[in-house]
């Protein structure tokens, strides 16, 4: 007591380190919250919900597409609707859906997870979000055209896209929306990675950001270098439908495949953009009900980095086909991307090994993405083979192996978070019961609805056609397919009942219901608008662990672990005992019966833990309590 | 080359339905589909295993509270699983980069050459003797018509297609010969065939697998294959003459 009192308060002044400061705004409610807000949270909010919303509506396009194919000969769509909507649906999942959930769970949770108040922008932030909004509207509004909406496929080669071959005001529409999405994603990326650079809390060095972070961060870079790309091809796009340029015209000179190599150059990292967040949702996930550290986790980060860097130079094995590639090149680029995801894998699964795994419904969605996304990426790896590829490009096959990749894998790991995560954005957790119907009845349901379209692809079933022959022998599989489509749509409706519910009259849970280890977890539920009030010393990637479990510190490997062993033995012969060498870990600050730090009570803590483990440079908590 | 599977061991879990390849070149495709079998089945089944295993030996049961070693590192078995990866990766690019080259090859001197032209919507076979096979979509085409435009071939003998568009992209792709190839402006695409001579007489169909407008899916052919014998008589046949076909 007396001892805390004699220190100098300058001691405990937060320092100055912040682009942003904290400036309290009039707190508007309801609609005008959500039209206004400049928030971080409030803005990933949006993104989330309004990319689910997205979700949902291409859905319903896929079931119709699934209806039309339940039977050969089917004329429950018209061709030209079939073209629309498969177009719509792989454009809204790929641009509208996945990317900006992902950038949704960025804005909330990385400024929190490094100690940030905010973004580094936020206006710039809200911004992005009016564009990505902007994008989904204008793209949706292409089937009120009366040319209908785009009928060339989310990759849109030319020169189908051209206006001789489709004339109408719904491509333009398509363009334009997706390249609304293109510049809201580079804003977001930008603003990302400003806000991990030059926001990080006092402690909060590189190798300490949680995986999560990391692979946003990652994703940032991806989406600036590949996004670009994209934009100007939209450009030249424009130019030619409209200022009678002939960039993709081949009747003037134009090189059609010029499209598909600039298209790619931005698509194959763009399915990174779609994978690394997720990954870093499951590990995250996988590491809390484990109750264990991320298995390997610089490892983890280092094949991270090298995802995305390979990433940049594997384009052209989309284009095998064509003829116009140096395959080897592509092919040994592609298998080599095998490798960092297979260190991957057996991380999250030495994050399980002798964990104390809990199954609760986020790590079952996450168990779900395991082995989805498993064999999502050995049929990638066969797709990355040319001799294989000449057979299957384009065919079932390669619908079935990207919904394992991005339904399996990203969708998956997607709704563990949301189940993960709801507590913290709402402050109310989701019903385990109807959440594990919810996931069992998605797992039937997905594997039913994709598994068999690998066969049919491998029997000869080329993509996008909106009607096939009674004789070709696909018609079971594609009734098992579609009956699959429906078993998987109505998984929706548990998990709809169960957000409504319990936001309706959820129980309050705490700020830290899943004993979760990075530093989301340590404020309130939901946070408050600057969101910390004190942050815990960060010493580690998991400083909410090392707070609440400070006997149970990430042991020592290697030359470390020998080098306390011996200590230890000698402290032993020594007669002192075991207790001083292993120290560090006696001090932590005060906790409740739980477990769980009572936040601010204690905020004279921060900056004590003599940690032996790891330098202590993370003494100084921002924002501590007044001692 | 490496183990053989016994054949009907491996129809049964490896060709899911996929038609057997009838070309020389296709033979390649179903090796290399034999490797990847062997590789990706065990490591697929070790993969799987282990994940199951850890969620469920060490699951944490109803009301028990235990926290684990918290072990983080383990350096040589990080190095274990990133060399071994590298090491099948290396293998399956040797084979595949061997496969790949014998299947891409053109020979400089093919017993016949076609020329393969497709279009919205539509396909048109050009022979050397000026013989021409055109085939398009009707108004108003059933998917369920067999009176497809017909590419005739012989058997046994080295055939080099030409591949051209005359608008969009389209893609010639027959599923019995393990293959297919873009036809896009402004590339020339030429490939080999070598037809089985076991499957004279037999016919494949074909379709077009690159997306390129309303009816995409009604641009699908018969490929014919005949005896070299009768496929030269056939073809003497036909000269200067042209077939049109109305697809549905």
């Amino acid at each position: 007591m007396t001892l805390l009192e004699e220190r100098p308060p300058e001691r405990y002044e937060a320092p100055e380190r912040r682009l942003t400061e904290v400036i309290p705004a009039p707190k508007n409610k309801g609609i005008l919250a959500y039209l206004t807000s400049t928030d971080h949270k409030q803005i990933g909010i949006n993104y989330m919900v309004t990319s689910f919303t997205m979700f949902l509506i291409a859905g319903a396009m896929a079931i119709l597409m699934r209806v039309q194919l339940a039977v050969p000969n089917n004329n429950f769509v018209s061709l030209t609707t079939y073209n629309e909507l498969f177009t719509i649906h792989g454009t809204i999942m790929l641009f509208l859906f996945l990317g900006p959930f992902a950038f949704g769970t960025a804005n909330y949770l990385v400024p929190i997870q490094v100690g940030a108040p905010d973004m580094a922008f936020p206006r710039f932030n809200a911004f992005s979000y009016w564009l990505f909004l902007g994008g989904c509207i204008t793209l949706l509004s292409s089937f009120l055209t009366s040319s209908g909406a785009a009928q060339w496929g989310w990759f849109a080669y030319a020169p189908l896209t051209e206006w001789i071959h489709s004339p109408g005001p719904g491509g333009d529409l398509w363009i334009v929306g997706v390249a609304l999405a293109a510049f809201s994603s580079m804003f977001t990326g930008i603003n990302l990675i400003t806000t991990v650079f030059c926001l990080r809390a006092p402690g909060m060095v590189m190798f300490r950001m949680p995986i999560f972070t990391w692979n946003q961060l990652v994703t940032a870079f991806l989406v600036l270098l590949a996004f670009p790309v994209l934009s100007a091809d939209l450009a030249l796009l424009w130019a030619d439908r409209h200022l009678g340029t002939n960039f993709f015209n081949p009747a003037r000179g134009g090189q059609p495949i010029l499209w598909q190599d600039l298209f790619w150059f931005f698509g194959h990292p763009e399915v990174y953009i779609l994978a690394l967040p997720f990954f870093g949702m499951a590990t995250e996930i996988i590491s809390t009900f484990s109750r264990k550290p991320v298995f390997g986790y610089k490892g983890m980060v280092f094949a991270t980095l090298s995802i995305g860097g390979l990433s940049m130079g594997v384009w052209a094995h989309h284009m095998y086909t064509t003829g116009a590639v140096l395959l080897p090149f592509f092919t040994i680029m592609t298998l080599l991307i095998s490798v960092p995801t297979g260190i991957k894998f057996f991380n999250w699964i030495g994050t399980m090994f002798r964990g104390s795994v809990r199954l609760d419904s986020p790590m079952l969605f996450c168990l779900g993405f395991l082995v989805c996304f498993l064999l999502g990426g050995f049929t990638g790896i066969m797709l990355a083979l040319p001799p294989l590829d000449f057979q299957l490009h384009d065919t079932y096959f390669v619908v079935a192996h990207f919904h394992y990749v991005l339904f399996g894998g990203s969708v998956f790991a997607a709704f563990g978070a949301i189940h993960y995560w709801f507590p913290k954005f709402t402050g109310k957790k989701l019903d385990e019961r109807l959440a594990k119907i919810t996931f069992v009845i998605m797992f039937i349901g997905f594997n039913l609805c994709f598994f068999p379209q690998h066969d049919l692809g491998l029997r000869g079933m080329q993509r996008r056609i909106a009607t096939y022959p009674s004789s070709a022998g696909w018609s079971f599989l594609n009734m098992i397919s579609s009956i699959g489509a429906f078993i998987l749509a109505f998984s929706m409706l548990p998990f709809l009942i169960n957000v409504w519910e319990t936001l309706r009259k959820g129980k309050k849970v705490g700020p830290n219901p899943w004993d979760g280890m990075t530093l989301e977890w340590v404020t309130e539920s939901p946070p408050i608008p600057h969101n910390f009030e004190f942050i815990p010393p960060i010493r580690s990637e998991r400083p909410v662990w090392d707070l609440n479990h400070p006997d149970h510190p990430t042991l020592p490997h290697g030359k470390h672990a020998r080098e306390m062993a011996r200590e230890r033995r000698e402290a032993a012969m020594a007669g002192v005992g075991a207790g001083g060498a292993l120290g560090g870990s006696a001090t932590g600050p005060a906790t409740d019966g739980d477990g769980h730090v009572n936040g601010h009570g204690n905020g004279d803590s921060p900056g004590d833990g003599n940690g032996s483990n790891t330098p202590g440079d993370g003494g100084d908590g921002f924002g501590g309590g007044s001692p | 080359m490496w183990v053989p599977v016994p054949r009907p061991l491996l129809a049964l879990v490896v060709h899911w339905g996929s038609p057997n390849g009838v070309t020389e070149q296709s033979n390649q495709v179903y090796q290399l589909w034999n490797l990847v079998y062997w590789i990706s089945i065990p490591l697929g089944a070790i993969v799987i295993g282990l994940i199951v295993w850890c969620a469920f030996r060490y699951r944490e049961r109803r009301g028990e509270e235990r926290i684990p070693p918290q072990v983080q590192y383990h350096l040589p078995l990080e190095w274990f699983y990133t060399i071994v990866p590298l090491i099948l990766v290396s293998v399956l690019f040797y084979y595949t980069y061997k496969a790949e080259d014998k299947e891409d090859n053109v020979a400089p001197n093919p017993s016949l050459v076609v020329r393969v032209d497709a279009f919205q919507w539509g396909w048109r076979f050009s022979y050397p003797n000026g013989y021409q096979v055109l085939g398009s979509v009707s108004a108003e085409p059933s998917i369920n018509d067999t009176n497809l435009p017909v590419l005739t071939l012989p058997a046994g003998e080295t055939v080099q297609i030409n591949l051209f568009s005359d608008d969009v992209n389209h893609s010639f792709y027959v599923p019995a010969f393990l293959f297919k190839r873009d036809a896009i402006q402004g590339i020339n695409n030429s490939f080999d065939l070598n037809i089985d001579n076991s499957v004279a007489g037999q016919r494949f169909i074909g379709e077009c697998t690159q997306f390129c407008g309303t009816y995409h899916p009604f641009m699908r052919f018969w490929v014919q294959v005949m005896a070299k014998n009768q496929f030269n008589t056939w073809l003497a046949s036909r000269h200067g003459l042209s077939t049109n076909v109305s697809i549905g």
